[in-house]
């Protein structure tokens, strides 16, 4: 049988990438992780391998690109689906056919995930596709890529990893794997992209033992171009051994690169606006790419200029006739991107929320732009969360990492990087620890994709595993019996279910309490979770749905057994080697049955 | 004819004559050795379309340079009545936008790595490589000279195939917007 490779996946907002390794024979030995250059369109009829695919779907009409341009290395059986570099391309002139962020649409508990509602804003007539499709076809891309650059070892048969962010709840996760299966992948693994980024630091720094010690706590910063995700890993000892624990993971937040190139550009709209130039929106984007480069040669390592010409050409034959012409100033950038991005915060201050009473179908981008407000917050839920695994904590309560290690594209420019060292050494100082010591990644747009290869190899024995376990913990609703009142519905506690923590490939059992389970009936179940109460045992009941718990989609299922019989049953846990959280009611005759996470209901409450 | 019957002329025409018989070469698919040329059958279907032409890769890097940099519309338009910085302007996007795509299809290098300035070596004198000015000798030669220009030499081109029988004359589509 030949060797299989590890093959790890990021499936990006923005970007995915693919890294892969050839586990030397020896599982006490690692092997170099290298990056897969995915084929793909740049142009029409012009294929290129890029390191990155763009997570970008097109859906091309008939008269969007020339006959016969669209064809890729490998058999396509819809080659109206353009994926990756030239998807993107197009969708600035057609945006109406592009699909673009599936990934934070798969996290968004507001809609059917499964139904065919992207490009949101598709004109009659073009085929929609479902969020959970889209990622399947940028899954399958790279699959398809692999295979034609790999003939001799099918994807199918190697080990695949793919991340997820860690703010993902259990729903985005299922439906991360379902893309991933019908996309071919065979028994894929998921991870998550912080603990991702850490182990392609460990990686590239084969010493890490001696960098860091027991009783240290790394704070991972991710900003990629459409997220933002902070999670904590705890240094603890076990059998001698230094060991690593992801102790907390952030919410899902909706704030990144992309953000701050688009301010930029509003920035400088409004100042040609000012002087009587209108942009139209090809132009509009025009400006944002032009922001992001000149922003990236403003804040690069060696630069020492305080501006940068910013050109958008004419726009038809009439060229220089037609150039307008402004400057991004240093300023300018540091103001938007260092005031409002990443102002220098104290550790109290959390970021606004959006309540509002109507809001447009769409994504929950963040109310709040300061990527410093919600890391104090991030660091402050700690707090209120009381003790799990070793946090080390300041006086207030504040979790106080001792090193941060930087992922994602925007911080790659060490002004922002030094930014948020200055604001995590306010906090620190004003709790009387020491400075934070920051770790530093290499390779900010690939790492990711590289760590997911390398835990392949660590899963199997070659080096070390961060312990994790869900990062939520997880409730079900349970009605309370008591005796009705009109015009309310009966009062609703919370089980819990899964406690924070519970690993991978484990089950357990809800002690000493039986439930009475609805079968052969439409019953609706109510999911909760929460990602700051961390220390309800499994079997905890709380007498009400309290702020920190998030309500999932709700399940309504019919399960089988005589019409509206009420079984008494016991809970089970059970979280799969995957990551996968699943709960079962076990009956005393020993029937049991399955609640599945539904995500064709929506949230409307 | 049968396999059997093939099998034995040719058994018995490569043990005699130590060739293959022409009719059983061409039915199995072999052509016959220097006779390529006589017979060659009709022409193929393909070219019943118009073939790829020489000037189509130059329309090609033509329309690379525009869509990657618009520099025909920069080369095609009167500027005689537009002022130096708003030219400036233009073409300091334009100017990175094509060398970006220029390198990315065509691998450049100097003809002769050298400073310019400075005495250089020859080591050919054909015309097409190093063209010598100046006190150039009757016999057209000499060893070597001042390095006036380096000289470019496009050391990889690698364009994307052309399909045969597109429009492969367009530099660049017209746009039209949908309002």
């Amino acid at each position: 049988m030949p060797r299989k490779y590890v093959i790890g996946i990021d499936l990006g907002t923005t970007n995915s990438a693919l890294a892969w390794a050839a586990p030397p024979p020896d599982p006490r030995e690692l092997s170099p992780v290298t990056l897969l250059g995915v084929p793909q369109l740049v142009n029409p009829g012009e294929v290129r391998d890029e390191d990155l695919l763009p997570s970008f779907l097109y859906i091309a009409g008939a008269n969007d690109f020339p006959a016969g341009s669209l064809e890729l290395p490998w058999p396509s059986a819809d080659s109206s689906m353009v994926v990756g570099e030239l998807a993107r391309k197009r969708g600035t002139e057609n945006a109406r056919r592009l699909v673009s962020s599936a990934k934070s649409w798969l996290s968004h508990a507001g809609v059917d995930r499964t139904a065919p509602i992207l490009p949101v804003s598709a004109p009659e007539g073009v085929t929609k596709v479902s969020p959970v499709d889209a990622s399947r076809r940028y899954l399958e891309h790279l699959a398809a890529g692999w295979n034609a650059k790999m003939p001799e070892a099918p994807f199918a048969e190697q080990q695949v990893l793919v991340t997820v962010p860690a703010s993902f709840d259990a729903v985005a996760r299922e439906l991360t794997l379902e893309a991933a299966r019908k996309a071919g992948y065979q028994d894929p693994v998921l991870l998550e992209e912080p603990q991702a980024a850490f182990y392609a630091w460990i990686e590239k720094h084969p010493d890490w033992r001696e960098r860091v010690q027991v009783g240290d706590l790394i704070l991972v910063v991710d900003i990629g171009g459409g997220t933002t995700d902070f999670t904590l890993i705890s240094v603890t000892e076990g059998a001698g051994e230094l060991q690593l624990e992801r102790v907390a993971v952030g919410e899902h937040i909706l704030l990144g690169g992309d953000n701050i190139d688009l301010a930029l550009a509003r920035h400088l709209e409004q100042q040609l606006a000012g002087q009587g130039k209108k942009l139209d929106a090809l132009q509009l984007n025009a400006l944002w790419q032009q922001c992001r480069l000149a922003k990236e040669r403003l804040l690069a390592e060696d630069a020492n200029r305080g501006e940068h010409p910013v050109t958008i050409l004419g726009k038809g034959t009439g060229l220089v006739g037609g150039t307008i012409k402004t400057k991004l100033l240093l300023e300018d950038v540091n103001r938007v991107l260092l005031d409002g991005f990443l102002p220098l915060v104290t550790s109290e201050e959390m970021p606004q929320r959006r309540r509002m009473g109507l809001a447009e179908l769409g994504l929950p981008y963040a109310a709040d732009a300061a990527i410093t407000r919600h890391l104090a917050r991030f660091l402050r839920q700690q707090a209120a969360a009381s003790e799990h695994g070793s946090v080390r904590r300041g006086p207030s309560g504040l979790a106080c990492p001792t090193h941060v290690l930087f992922n994602g594209g925007v911080l790659r420019s060490p002004v922002v990087r030094d930014r948020m060292i200055e604001a995590l050494n306010n906090w620190l100082r004003a709790e009387g620890m020491a400075p934070i010591q920051p770790l530093l990644g290499e390779d900010l747009m690939h790492a990711v994709a590289r760590g997911a290869a390398y835990y392949g190899m660590a899963r199997a024995g070659r080096g070390v595993r961060i312990r994790g376990g869900i990062p939520r913990t997880y409730y079900v609703g349970i009605e309370s019996a008591m005796p009705a009142v009109p015009g309310l519905p009966a009062p609703l506690k919370a089980l819990a279910v899964a406690p924070f923590g519970m690993e991978e490939g484990t089950d357990l059992k809800i002690p000493a309490r039986e439930f009475g389970l609805i079968v052969g009936e439409p019953a609706e179940f109510r999911f909760f979770n929460s990602a700051t109460r961390k220390d309800d045992e499994p079997g905890a009941l709380l007498d009400g749905i309290e702020e920190e718990l998030e309500e999932l989609s709700p399940v309504e299922v019919n399960l089988t057994g005589a019409a509206g019989e009420m079984v008494p049953v016991t809970l089970e846990t059970v979280v799969t080697e995957t990551g996968l959280l699943q709960l079962w009611c076990v009956a005393r005759d020993g029937r049991r049955w399955k609640l599945e996470f539904n995500v064709r209901e929506q949230v409307s409450r | 004819m049968s396999r059997i019957g093939s099998a034995f002329k040719s058994f018995f025409a490569i043990l005699f004559s130590g060739v293959l018989p022409d009719d059983v070469a061409r039915e199995f698919g072999y052509a016959p050795k220097g006779a390529v040329k006589a017979s060659t059958p009709a022409p193929s279907p393909a070219s019943a379309q118009p073939a790829v032409g020489p000037a189509d890769g130059a329309v090609q890097l033509l329309g690379i340079l525009q869509r990657d940099g618009r520099l025909v519309d920069f080369l095609m338009e009167d500027i005689s009545g537009a002022d130096d910085e708003q030219v400036g302007a233009a073409v300091r996007t334009l100017q990175e936008q094509c060398r970006e795509a220029l390198q990315r299809y065509v691998r450049l290098a100097p003809v002769i790595d050298g400073v310019e300035g400075s005495f250089t070596k020859l080591e050919s004198n054909d015309p097409a490589v190093v063209k010598l000015l100046g006190n150039v000798p009757a016999t057209g030669k000499a060893p070597g000279g001042m390095l006036r220009h380096k000289g470019w030499r496009a050391e990889k081109v690698d364009l994307p195939a052309l399909k045969p029988g597109r429009n492969n004359s367009v530099v660049a589509p017209a746009e039209v917007e949908i309002e």
